[in-house]
């Protein structure tokens, strides 16, 4: 397997190196100055000074620059936090996130798996239709929505938590469960659908007719074949859960990375864009990988073509 | 459920593998959950939120308040503000100093007791170092104007500087075989003199057609004259370290309000640690295009290279600890004369990006005071404390001023002529507007209609005109007058914003339809795009806001200046250019007050570059039990004098 493991990393730093030349096209596409800060107009000569000092008077020395930087995993200064380098705003953020999208995702998968396979079991009854309303919920409302209501009831009225911040483990659960919910919510649909195809396989129907108890069809041979999809949708929810946490950081004032994400393109900070986008990109093609090759020890069938 | 599934899963396929995976997993989630959460700390004796945490705390590259809040805490000017009349103190330097030459000169005597927080005394060549640091070239910002406005020989050191940043940066590029680019547009009309092609009386000094250029020794020779003259230059600025303890500061032009501006972080001392951290390339005390730059990691109290020994600074605080968009920590500084006498030991900022979250830590007893409160119920909070129901909430009367710019200087917008080059158009629009309606039924939360660019009552000594009512009969008569009866011919108008003035915006441009009958284009942009519309007049009326850095009318006034970098509207108002250098040449006070207000009428009642709307008050929330911290104008907040009885 070494050679397609080689092969792919090949091929997702391809994938990477066209996210950085698109992104960097983009960031100097945009409109809008790095450099002004507060109310002021900065002054042109402050300015001229900071582009100089930044290379960003030459776009094509920049482009090289950070390139080359990144490449020895040094990202350069941020324009927007002058006293931190891209790689110290990232070595604070990218754990908080990481933390924060695993759990979520082990959550999504603690809950979602069961309910999608009760779900699925007990197709058409009341049990059922409960397990696809909160699915339902859980797709349809905002995390703004969700965690506002979660930090109210666990952190105002029932004080079992902390309001917001970062640095205790009682900081976690929160903002991993409102991250979690949509999640829960695709996971259990796609457990539910795979889990419905698979007791309807010839390979079940033998496993009944030889006379296996139904615990053990549908734990022992539905779930492993029904459970595929959910693992290949991991990867790029792991990716997603880091991505999109935005929301949930800013409800629970969680300092992840999703945040700067967002503001150092809403600051044209072309370090901290092309830094963050690289390291999302960099997990993405990672965790998609690594996914796959889960898959195929899973089911020896996927490892042909991985 | 749970464990069924992974016990489950290993007979199933039976392999190691997964339970490899299963125990990476749990390592990887255990390793996360040490990092990420770090370690904590006791609860410090007063704890406050920041929401978006702080920008820097390099004194010479602050541009917002929250920095500024957390620097003038941890250093000391020469003077300080009374934290409750915003009068200037002694800080630093024995007050008041001594003032000679009609004003333009001021003497200082730094105290004997000015500590910073390593016991070093501090020095006025402390003070050079720090206002020096503000003004050069790779370690400045936006606010070095407030030394290159006013300190004698400041404006033209810079410009020297950066000319020779040009240059520099030119002949780099020219001796790497770059080409230069228009932004080098400043250093191209030198270079054939630097070159040595032509010489400084103009004439020709090589043919043309034996023309070689060596641009590496033209840049060697450029960069080794400049370096040889960057000390002799500045000494012709007017900031002099006389002897260890006497500063002494000539002024371009008599500013009554010098002393006030001294408290700002450009005026801050900087120990000489950070010469520690001054990137010296091949040994030159600049870098190869010119400029001066530091290390930026200096403002780290853990920081150690080189021999630095971490942040230090020399007000009633040191940084103790500073954890990136999680934390600032202030403990009394050992070594400042009140550090015996302050109750206040340890102070926290924290960063909570949702205030509403902040306000739920307030609530709880978390957090015990909050400068800030900016949330979309506002409303709510100055309804509680107008009331009296909420007597921990405070609405503070701000120096600021939120107003709406017309675009004076445009004859077109986007391909459609603008109609507000003329005066009649701009005061019809500036008359029609129902400002109570917007502050009383709409935004509802406490501010103050706004008659005048300057706030009144906040900057003692000076009344601003009183502005005009609304009257829409007349300014129906000025669209008449100007062309436009009812509206007619008027091309739809663009009213430009930041998606947060989403509701005052609709309100202006229902008042303006109903009361002029024009089309009002409602064009939201993002932070960024606006500021850059708005700089470079791509709007026909555009929001603006503006806060004080000081407390004297001309930090509103100066704005509108013809050709000031903060001129959104592109005002050219050659009276008032008028009226206001005169108040600047003007000693009497009272004469120099009666010139701005003078100058400030013609804006808010002849030509309305500006119309203003409203006058900021800004809620803040201080717990019963915290004395000692008083709301002001500008929303500075020493906590030296702070008392906690929690």
């Amino acid at each position: 397997m070494r050679s397609p493991i080689l092969r792919r990393l090949r091929l997702g730093a391809l994938t990477v190196a066209c996210v950085y030349v698109l992104t960097f096209l983009m960031v100097i596409a945009l409109p809008g100055n790095p450099f002004q800060q507060g109310q002021h107009h900065i002054p042109p000569e402050a300015e001229m000074a900071l582009r100089a000092q930044y290379d960003m008077d030459n776009n094509w020395v920049y482009f090289w620059q950070f390139l080359v930087g990144a490449l020895k995993l040094d990202f350069g200064p941020t324009f927007t936090y002058n006293d931190w380098t891209c790689n110290q705003v990232i070595a604070s953020s990218l754990p908080v996130s990481m933390l924060i999208g695993l759990m979520a995702v082990l959550i999504a998968v603690l809950i979602g798996v069961p309910m999608g396979v009760v779900s699925a079991v007990r197709r058409r009854t009341w049990i059922d239709v409960s397990c696809l309303t909160l699915v339902l919920l859980g797709l349809s409302l905002p995390t703004f929505v969700t965690g506002s209501a979660l930090l109210i009831v666990f952190s105002v009225y029932l004080n079992l938590a902390p309001i917001g911040g970062w640095g205790t483990i009682a900081h976690l659960p929160l903002p991993a469960l409102t991250l979690a919910l949509p999640f829960i919510a695709c996971v259990a649909r796609l457990t539910r659908t795979g889990m419905l195809d698979a007791l309807g396989s010839d390979f079940v129907r033998t496993a009944i007719a030889k006379g296996a108890s139904k615990r053990g069809v549908i734990w022992k041979h539905a779930l492993p074949v029904a459970i595929l999809p959910v693992v290949s949708f991991l990867g790029p929810a792991m990716a997603q859960a880091m991505t999109g946490s935005f929301v949930v950081e800013k409800v629970f004032g969680v300092p992840g990375m999703g945040q700067h994400f967002v503001n150092a393109a809403l600051n044209r900070d072309a370090g901290l864009i092309l830094s963050t986008v690289l390291v999302f990109a960099t997990l993405l093609v990672l965790f998609n990988l690594f996914v796959d090759l889960v898959c195929a020890m899973l089911d020896p069938r996927i490892a042909e073509g991985v | 459920m749970g464990c069924r599934l992974a016990s489950l899963d290993w007979n199933i396929v039976g392999s190691m593998k997964l339970k490899i995976l299963a125990a990476g997993i749990t390592l990887l989630l255990f390793a996360l959950v040490v990092y990420a959460l770090g370690s904590t700390s006791p609860r410090a004796d007063l704890t406050y939120v920041n929401p978006s945490g702080i920008h820097t705390l390099d004194p010479s590259r602050m541009s917002w308040t929250q920095d500024f809040r957390v620097a003038l805490n941890l250093w000391e000017g020469l003077t300080t503000w009374d934290p409750q009349t915003l009068e200037p103190l002694g800080a630093s330097a024995e007050f008041p100093p001594m003032i000679s030459d009609g004003g333009l000169t001021y003497t200082f005597t730094i105290r004997n007791d000015a500590r910073w927080s390593n016991g070093d005394g501090v020095t006025a060549q402390d003070f050079v170092r720090g206002w020096r640091r503000a003004i050069e070239p790779g370690s400045s910002a936006d606010y070095m104007f407030l030394i290159t406005d006013r300190i004698v020989g400041a404006a033209d050191y810079v410009a020297w500087r950066i000319e020779a940043v040009t240059q520099l940066s030119a002949l780099e590029r020219l001796r790497d075989g770059w080409g230069i680019k228009e932004t080098h547009a400043p250093a191209i009309a030198r270079l054939p003199i630097l070159a040595g092609i032509i010489n400084p009386d103009g004439e020709l000094s090589q043919q043309i057609e034996d023309l070689s250029i060596d641009w590496a020794g033209v840049y060697d020779d450029v960069f080794t004259r400049h370096v040889g003259e960057l000390d002799t230059r500045f000494d012709h600025v007017g900031i002099e370290a006389r002897d260890p303890r006497t500063l002494v500061v000539r002024l371009t032009t008599s500013c009554p309000y010098f002393l006030d501006l001294l408290g700002l972080p450009v005026f801050l001392p900087v120990h000489e640690s950070i010469d520690l951290l001054r990137m010296r390339p091949e040994g030159a005390p600049i870098t190869a295009e010119g400029l001066v730059v530091y290390d930026p990691q200096w403002t780290k109290p853990l920081y150690r290279r080189n021999g630095y020994p971490g942040l230090i600074t020399n007000g009633a605080y040191r940084l103790s600890d500073w954890t990136f968009k999680r934390r600032v920590r202030m403990a009394v500084n050992p070594f400042h004369r009140m550090a015996e006498k302050m109750h206040c030991r340890t102070v926290d900022m924290l960063v909570y990006e949702n205030i509403s979250a902040a306000i739920m830590a307030y609530e709880a007893g978390r957090v015990d005071f909050l400068p800030a409160m900016d949330v979309p119920y506002d409303h709510e909070i100055a309804r509680l404390s107008l009331s009296g129901e909420r007597k921990d909430y405070y609405l503070c009367p701000v120096l600021a001023t939120y107003f709406l710019n017309f675009n004076c200087v445009s004859d077109e917008v986007n391909g459609v002529a603008n109609p507000f080059v003329d005066r009649r158009v701009r005061k019809a629009f500036a008359l029609a507007l129902n400002k109570k309606g917007i502050v009383e039924q709409v935004l509802r939360r406490g501010d103050r209609v706004a008659k005048s660019f300057v706030p009144p009552d906040v900057i003692s000594g000076y009344t601003p005109p009183s502005g005009l009512d609304r009257d829409v009969e007349a300014a129906r008569q000025l669209l008449v007058e100007a062309g436009y009866p009812g509206g007619e011919g008027l091309p739809p108008i663009e009213l430009l914003y930041t998606p947060s003035d989403e509701l005052v915006s609709q309100a202006l441009a229902r008042m303006w339809e109903e009361s002029l009958g024009v089309g009002i284009e409602l064009r939201s942009r993002e932070s960024k795009t606006f500021a850059e519309d708005k700089a470079n007049h791509r709007f026909m009326v555009a929001r603006g806001n503006w806060y004080a850095d000081y407390t004297d009318p001309t930090t509103f006034l100066d704005c509108l200046r013809t050709g000031n970098g903060n001129n959104d509207s592109g005002y050219a108002g050659a009276r008032y250019d008028t009226l206001l250098d005169r108040a600047e040449a003007e000693g009497d006070t009272d004469k120099r007050t009666a010139l701005l207000r003078q100058a400030e009428a013609i804006v808010v009642e002849e030509d309305f570059p500006i119309v203003p709307i409203l006058h900021y008050a800004t809620p803040v929330a201080i717990k019963p039990y915290v004395s000692g911290l008083y709301t002001n104008a500008r929303l500075w907040f020493p906590f030296q004098s702070v008392k906690v009885d929690r």
